[in-house]
């Protein structure tokens, strides 16, 4: 600082100026944001898609074969890392049993973990890895997995043929023993989509929920009253129209699938809406598809958890 | 620097320091009782997913968004997530703890009248996090 | 703007100067801008939560995605700025050294500040300003998540820039005559700050990229389903930010210093009590983080030892208090506006430290955690202690910035609207968090206490904002057309208190 003091003081003008700079930015910000408000955010993490495999479950698991059962159990050395295998340690009788079975054979699986320790279940086609569960097939998950002495079920239906791999999902158990073999041949019975009828059919199904939006939700009707989740039967190939509105105060959307557990996957173009665009609270939207192969589907609100929550019903295709 | 004694000060810091030691004495000892989990609690089992609750109690029966339990009994919760943060919380009961995916956190606590209460989730946990709720129904033991 | 008059430079020059007066002037415009920005968020979410149901916002995710950017816009596109801002334009001038350590770096953090703030604004993510995984890496939808990350990874790289300057200045470049304890407390606030930011914030940075390649899939630090564990995350997150939230208030308890021995035409009852308590602060912020993280299912032990590291933090931010006070004690107080933003901002620190001790003690916690008591708690920090401090410092460096007084009526309706409305908004608000209020929540169930509170708290929050336009107001206008200052004591506080950049005469 000199003896003369130099002061440090701006002008209005030039304050002005720069405000006005600033306020373009915002501006042209603003319309870049606002014209592409959909896309900031449409794609989920590249992790998510990694996590579920590259398994197209888009084919529709069809029941028209054998139903077969196998019991599993989750055995392992008592120092728990040693040898860890289905049934029966290595070299034993009964080790990692193989499973033979035709597209279209539902197989249901009994899962007990008899000795305690951190084990889950699922099938995969992936030759490697504990990736690309397919739904409907999981027992617990590597992130809550069994506790001791509990069991469960869950079934698979191979919808090609080929290898495809029973594990434990939880991370390293696969590599360390528990997995097994299906092998799955071609299908014995048709179990094909029929050419299109030219048959059409409409439905009504609204979303429906309880008073406090979370206890009960479901289709046309809450639990217990008239019409509650009505079932749906159409012929394979003929042209169904399905509107959908919502009529409760949450977010919904539609979709037929093979298992409702597998919201994420809507077959034959059913879908209204979706869980990451939902029909917000009054909006209500329409689908027209061609039913595909006969077998026993769902038609689900796609938003995770809805479906467990009571947001479900038949959609039988013969 | 100013000349003036400085013992307004001292004694300012030490009544500051003697009121921190009473809130963390006091705390260290009400959270030992608190989290001393009896014996004869019966599990329940909390899973926390996208964006609702289920749970499993000791004999194998499942609920979904609202959870039995009766008076006079202490409930041990073991709870779990299966996809991402959330928190169980029982507000009127003073329960809370985070379902984290990957581990199983416990709390417990005896309802001792009857009455409904709510559950909700206390971590936010995405599009549904605020109505990510449930109900705690307490009753009067049966028999 | 640096500027003799007679020669007025062009707008460019000014925005690529690299002179400490035009970056703390650019860093004060943008955060000023950014405070506006971020507050008009802040407005919208009171506005739909003033009833149950849906009023402005159609859907969740929108309303998700509005809190996390209003925290993350007031947190590090406002409160950092404006820390930077003062910091830059007055450190130099009390070390007596003729710019900033780096002058060139100096700009650099600063220009990287817009584009930081861009790609936050401009993706508007929903994961909230903690991003916490396993919801940010396998559930918060893109590109808005990877926009926030990289914006602020940005960001955080300019907060190092200009902590390594305000470092170096202070301590290598004052004066030769000057002691380190002749240096201003103000300074001493901005050495404090600066040192925690250097020892913090690269674990974030560290957090954040590996946020980003978990997202990615390449890795699974936090992802359980790749054998990670999210609560490392919070363990990083919260070591870098638990000291962070004293980076924002030590440089707002140093803009206090500065207004409040003045104004009380009184020295500083002890400044080693002051230089002592900002530097028992700085290392004592690092022993406390996972008091955030209770709830997580830490041990017994572990909770106990976060908690008496937090409960050691208290006595350090008491003796700042005990100074502000017996500074004013028996002084000839003039209370013009940035005198009554001081004293408002030491009444709702003392509060919101009240509170905090409430929240550190681990039973009680479990009542108040992720309730709106935590939002109340610390916007009484960061509203009622460090916005008061800046905006009072505004007010109080405007005549030497513009050479122009503000008007001093509107000043104070502007304090006393922002006073009742703070009060309304965030007292209310520990209520409403007893009461079990969660937070981050869009839409709640009609209970009527509820109700009632979230009624009082949006009141609250439209005074906050018609204050904050006449505070705009105020600022364009008096920097056009206001009085002329006496530029030696534009207060009228008499003779031997001077403004920092006199501060060759260290008298106090």
């Amino acid at each position: 600082m000199s003896e003369t003091e130099t002061v440090y003081r701006t002008s209005s003008a030039r304050t002005g100026k720069m405000m006005i700079i600033m306020l373009g930015i915002c501006i042209v910000g603003g319309a870049i944001f606002f014209g592409m408000w959909d896309y900031w955010i449409s794609q989920p993490p590249p992790v998510v898609a990694q996590m579920s495999g590259a398994v197209d479950h888009g084919a529709p698991a069809v029941a028209t074969g054998e139903t077969i059962t196998q019991d599993l159990k989750f055995v392992q050395t008592p120092d728990g890392f040693t040898d860890l295998a289905f049934n029966a340690l290595t070299g034993e009788e009964g080790h990692n049993p193989t499973i033979n079975a035709n597209v279209g054979d539902k197989i249901i699986f009994n899962v007990l973990n008899q000795d305690g320790g951190f084990h889950a279940f699922g099938v995969t086609a992936e030759a490697e890895g504990f990736a690309g569960i397919i739904p409907g097939s999981e027992v617990a998950s590597a992130a809550a997995p069994l506790q001791k002495g509990d069991s469960d079920s869950s079934e698979f239906v191979p919808t090609e043929p080929g290898t495809y791999y029973y594990i434990c999902t939880v991370p390293g158990h696969r590599e360390l023993g528990m997995v097994g073999e299906i092998i799955v041949g071609e299908s014995e019975g048709p179990a094909e989509a029929a050419a299109p009828t030219g048959v059409s059919h409409d439905f009504t199904l609204n979303f429906v929920e309880s008073e406090d939006g979370f206890s009960d939700l479901a289709f046309n009707a809450l639990t217990g009253e008239e019409g509650h989740n009505p079932d749906i039967v159409v012929n394979s190939g003929d042209e169904v129209t399905i509107t959908a509105a919502n009529a409760g105060k949450g977010f919904h959307a539609f979709g037929v699938v093979a298992s409702p557990d597998d919201f994420n996957n809507a077959l034959w173009g059913s879908e209204i809406a979706s869980a990451t665009a939902p029909l917000k609270a009054g909006e209500s939207g329409s689908t027209t598809f061609t039913a595909g192969a006969p077998g026993t589907y769902y038609y689900i609100c796609t938003v995770p958890g809805h479906a467990a929550l009571g947001m479900q019903g038949s959609f039988i295709v013969e | 620097m100013g000349h003036h004694s400085n013992w307004p000060e001292w004694i300012y810091v030490g009544v500051i320091i003697a009121l921190m030691v009473w809130v963390g004495a006091e705390a260290w000892n009400v959270e030992r009782l608190v989290e001393h989990v009896p014996s004869d609690a019966e599990v329940i089992i909390v899973t926390g997913q996208q964006w609702f609750w289920t749970f499993e109690h000791e004999d194998g029966t499942k609920e979904v968004g609202t959870l039995h339990v009766e008076t006079g009994k202490a409930y041990k919760f073991e709870i779990v997530s299966t996809d991402v943060n959330h928190s169980f919380n029982i507000h009127d009961y003073v329960v809370l703890m985070d379902a984290v995916p990957g581990r199983v956190n416990t709390v417990w606590f005896a309802p001792d009248k009857a009455g409904e209460h709510d559950i909700q989730c206390r971590e936010y946990c995405g599009l549904i996090h605020y109505n990510m709720r449930g109900k705690l129904v307490v009753e009067d033991p049966t028999t | 703007m640096v500027l003799e008059l007679q020669k007025p430079r062009p707008v460019w020059q000014i925005m690529f100067s690299t002179h400490h007066t035009d970056v703390g002037l650019l860093y004060l415009i943008m955060s000023i801008a950014f405070l506006f920005m971020g507050g008009a968020l802040a407005l919208l979410i009171r506005a739909e939560l003033f009833l149950p149901g849906s009023q402005l916002i159609a859907d969740a995710m929108t309303f998700n995605r509005i809190f996390t950017v209003h925290g993350t816009t007031l947190i590090f596109l406002f409160l950092l700025p404006s820390a930077s801002a003062v910091g830059n334009y007055f450190v130099p001038i009390m070390v007596r050294y003729k710019d900033m350590a780096y002058p060139k770096l100096n700009a650099i953090a600063f220009w990287m500040i817009p584009p930081g703030g861009a790609l936050i604004w401009l993706g508007f993510a929903d994961f909230t300003w903690y991003a916490t995984p396993p919801y940010s890496i396998i559930s918060a939808p893109g590109p808005a998540a990877d926009m926030w990350i990289f914006g602020l990874k940005i960001l955080g790289i300019s907060s190092v820039l200009g902590a390594i300057n305000f470092v170096v200045t202070i301590l290598k470049c004052k004066h030769p005559d000057m002691s380190i304890g002749q240096v201003p407390l103000l300074a001493w606030a901005f050495l404090s700050s600066s040192l925690i930011v250097l020892v913090a914030i690269p674990t974030f940075a560290a957090a954040l990229l590996m946020l980003l390649t978990d997202r990615l899939g390449v890795t699974g630090f936090f992802n359980p389903a790749m054998g990670g564990d999210p609560i490392a995350y919070a363990h990083l997150f919260w070591f870098t930010f638990h000291p962070e939230v004293y980076v924002l208030v030590i440089p707002a308890i140093g803009m206090m210093y500065e207004i409040i021995p003045r104004f009380s035409r009184k020295p500083i009852y002890s400044k080693s009590s002051g230089i002592f308590a900002f530097v028992l602060l700085s290392i004592v912020s690092f022993s406390s983080w996972a008091h955030h993280m209770y709830a997580t299912g830490m041990s017994f032990t572990e909770k106990t030892v976060f908690m008496l590291g937090t409960l050691a933090a208290v006595p350090a931010s008491g003796m700042h208090v005990f100074n502000f006070v017996a500074t004013m004690w028996n002084g000839r107080i003039k209370f013009l506006t940035p005198m009554m933003w001081a004293i408002g901002g030491i009444a709702l620190f003392f509060s919101a430290g009240a509170g905090g001790v409430a929240n550190a003690a681990m039973p009680l916690d479990f009542t108040t955690h992720d309730t709106y008591w935590v939002v109340g708690h610390f916007h009484l920090f960061v509203m009622g202690t460090i916005a008061f401090g800046t905006i009072g410092f505004i007010y109080y460096m405007f005549p030497y910035v513009t050479g122009r007084m503000y008007n001093e009526t509107m000043g104070k309706v502007h304090f006393i609207l922002s006073f009742v409305g703070t009060i309304l908004v965030f007292f209310t608000q520990h209520v409403l968090g007893l009461y079990g209020m969660p937070r981050r929540i869009f839409d709640y169930p009609a209970i009527p206490e509820w109700i009632a509170m979230n009624q009082i708290a949006t009141v609250g929050a439209m005074i906050i904002g018609v204050s904050m336009i006449i505070f705009l107001i105020n600022l364009i206008h008096s920097s056009a057309k206001g009085k002329p200052a006496d530029i030696h004591d534009p207060f009228g506080l008499g003779g031997k208190y001077y403004y920092p950049f006199e501060s060759k005469n260290p008298h106090h």
